[in-house]
C-alpha cells in the first residue's frame, strides 16, 4: 500500500503541497485530478522520492521515502511514467528498459532483455529495439516509457500525465494500452487530464486543489450529484474539461 | 673548427626530446583528467564547503602562467620540504595539476549539460549515484566535454615546451642544443614546430573522430 499522511511540501514560501493524505491499495487505480498548478506533479515526485517533504510521511508498503535506505527499497516497487518521456537519449530503446532491471534489481542479463522483448512488441514496437529514442515518435518513446516502468514488475505503477504531450491520435494509443494494463490488474496512481479515461478506468478519483486533496471518493460517486459534484470547485473543473481521447 | 652540419646523430637528439615531450604530455594528461574527472564528478553532487574550496583552488590553477607555477614546484617546494625536486619530477607535478585545473571545469559544465529530466528519471528508478554517474552522466559528459578536451590537449602539448626552462630535455631544448651547435636557427625550429605541428594534428584527428563516435546520441536536453 502507498500511504500518503499529511504531506507539506513548500518552494520558498508556497506549500504547493498542504497536508496531503492518501492510499493506494494493491489492485486500485486512484486518479489525480486538479487544476494546474495544483500540485499533482509534485505530488507523485514525492511518491518516488524526487522531492523531499517538508511535513507529514509517505510509505510504501510500509517503506518511509524519507529514509534513503528504505527509499531505494521502495523504488523497486514503484514504478514511474513521466509526461516528458524522460528516455536516456544515448541509448537504445531496448537498452532504455533494461537498464534498471539489470544494474539495479540485478537480474540476469539474458532474461531482462528477453522480457523487454516481449514488453516492447506487445506494445507494437518489436522492430524499433535497437532505435534510439531520437529517432521515434512522441507516442512510440510514451510506449518506450511505459516499457521501461513495466520491465520493474512494479507493484505500483505512478503516471504523471502521460498523454498531454501526444496528439489525439498517440494519445489513444498510449490509452489504449494502459486500459489494458487496468485489466491485468496493475494497481496505478494515474494524474491525467483525460477525464473521461479516468472515469472508465479508476476505483477512485481524488481532487487536488491548491495544495489540498479535497475530495476523495470512489469514482461513481465522484461523478455523481451529491458527490463530487456537490463541490463547486470540481464542477467547475469538469465543465471546463472537454472529454478528449479516451474513445477509444 | 666547429661541424655545423647536420648529422645522423641530430636526429636521435631531436628523437629523444620528441620522445621526452610525448611522455611527459601524455602521462600529465592522463593524470590531470582523472584527477580533474573526479574532483568534477565530486562536485557534481555538490558538497557544500568541499564544492567551494575546488571551484577556487582549481580557478587559482587555471588563472595563472604555468611557468609560474613550475618555478613555484621547482624552487618554491624544495625551499619549503628541504629536499631537492629533480626537473622531471617537478614538471609532472605541475602539468598535471594545472591539467587538472582545465579537465576539471571542462568536465562540470559537460555534467551540467546532461538533461535533468533523465537524471530524474534514472534516480527514480532507484539508480544509486554510481550506477547514475557510470551509466547516464559519463558517456553523455564525455560526448559533450570531448571537443574542448582535445582542444585542451593540443594547448598541454605545447605547454610541456615550457619545462625546457628548468632543463628538462625535451623537444624545445633538445632544439636549442641543436641550435647552439649547427648556429642554423631558422631550419632548427621550423623542424621542431613542425614536429609538434604533426603531434597536435594527429591528436586533433584522432579526437575528432572519437567524439563524433561519442556524439551520435547524446543529446543535451532529455526525450
Ligand atoms: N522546483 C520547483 N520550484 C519552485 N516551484 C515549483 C517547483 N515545482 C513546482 N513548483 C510550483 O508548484 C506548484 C505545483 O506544481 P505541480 O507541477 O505539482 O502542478 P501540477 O498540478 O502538476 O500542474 P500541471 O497540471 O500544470 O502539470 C506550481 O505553482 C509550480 O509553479
Ligand atoms: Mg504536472
Amino acid at each position: 500500500m502507498i500511504a500518503v499522511e499529511g504531506v507539506v511540501k513548500r518552494f520558498g514560501a508556497q506549500a504547493v503541497l498542504n497536508g496531503v493524505s492518501l492510499t493506494v491499495a494493491p489492485g486500485e487505480v486512484v486518479t489525480i485530478l486538479g487544476s494546474s498548478g495544483s500540485g499533482k506533479s509534485t505530488l507523485i515526485r514525492c511518491i518516488n522520492g524526487l522531492e523531499r517533504l517538508d511535513g507529514g510521511r509517505i510509505t510504501v508498503d510500509g517503506l518511509d521515502v524519507a529514509n534513503p535506505r528504505q527509499l531505494a527499497q521502495a523504488r523497486r516497487l514503484s514504478a514511474t511514467v513521466f509526461q516528458l518521456f524522460n528516455l536516456y537519449p544515448h541509448m537504445t530503446v531496448l537498452r532504455n528498459v533494461t537498464l534498471a532491471p539489470e544494474v539495479v534489481l540485478k537480474r540476469p542479463g539474458a532474461e531482462v532483455e528477453a522480457e523487454a522483448r516481449a514488453l516492447l512488441a506487445s506494445v507494437g514496437l518489436a522492430d524499433r529495439a535497437d532505435a534510439y529514442p531520437a529517432q521515434l515518435s512522441g507516442g512510440q518513446r510514451q510506449r518506450v516509457g511505459i516499457c521501461r516502468a513495466l520491465a520493474m514488475n512494479p507493484r505500483y505503477l505512478l503516471l504523471d500525465e502521460v498523454t498531454s504531450a501526444l496528439d489525439p491520435e498517440m494519445t489513444a494509443e498510449v490509452l489504449a494500452i494502459l486500459g489494458r494494463l487496468v485489466s491485468a490488474g496493475t494497481t496505478m496512481v494515474f494524474v491525467t487530464h483525460e477525464v473521461e479515461f479516468a472515469r472508465r478506468i479508476s476505483t477512485r478519483i481524488v481532487f487536488l486543489d491548491h495544495g489540498r486533496l479535497i475530495v476523495d471518493l470512489p469514482t461513481d460517486q465522484f461523478f455523481a450529484d451529491a458527490g463530487g459534484m456537490a463541490h463547486p470547485r470540481i464542477k467547475q473543473f469538469l465543465s471546463k474539461m472537454t472529454p478528449v481521447g479516451g474513445q477509444s | 673548427m666547429r661541424n655545423t652540419g647536420f648529422t645522423a646523430h641530430d636526429g636521435i637528439v631531436l628523437a629523444q626530446g620528441l620522445g621526452v615531450s610525448l611522455a611527459l604530455f601524455l602521462a600529465t594528461f592522463a593524470i590531470g583528467l582523472a584527477l580533474g574527472a573526479l574532483a568534477a564528478v565530486v562536485r557534481h553532487f555538490r558538497p557544500p564547503v568541499l564544492g567551494v574550496a575546488l571551484d577556487t583552488g582549481l580557478e587559482l590553477l587555471r588563472n595563472s602562467p604555468v611557468l609560474v607555477q613550475l618555478f613555484l614546484v621547482f624552487f618554491g617546494i624544495p625551499a619549503l620540504i628541504h629536499q631537492p625536486l629533480t626537473p622531471l619530477v617537478a614538471a609532472g607535478l605541475t602539468l598535471s595539476a594545472n591539467t587538472a585545473a582545465f579537465v576539471y571545469f571542462i568536465v562540470v559544465a559537460g555534467l551540467d549539460a546532461v538533461g535533468r529530466e533523465q537524471v530524474e528519471a534514472a534516480r527514480a528508478f532507484g539508480l544509486s549515484r554510481a550506477q547514475l554517474v557510470r551509466h547516464i552522466l559519463a558517456p553523455q559528459a564525455a560526448a559533450f566535454a570531448m571537443g574542448p578536451l582535445v582542444g585542451l590537449a593540443v594547448n598541454q602539448l605545447q605547454v610541456t615546451s615550457l619545462v625546457s626552462v628548468i632543463g628538462v630535455v625535451d623537444l624545445t631544448k633538445a632544439g636549442d642544443i641543436l641550435n647552439l651547435r649547427t648556429l642554423r636557427p631558422f631550419a632548427v625550429w621550423t623542424m621542431v614546430g613542425v614536429l609538434y605541428f604533426a603531434v597536435a594534428k594527429g591528436l586533433t584527428l584522432l579526437g575528432h573522430r572519437w567524439e563524433r563516435r561519442l556524439r551520435a546520441h547524446a543529446a543535451p536536453s532529455g526525450l
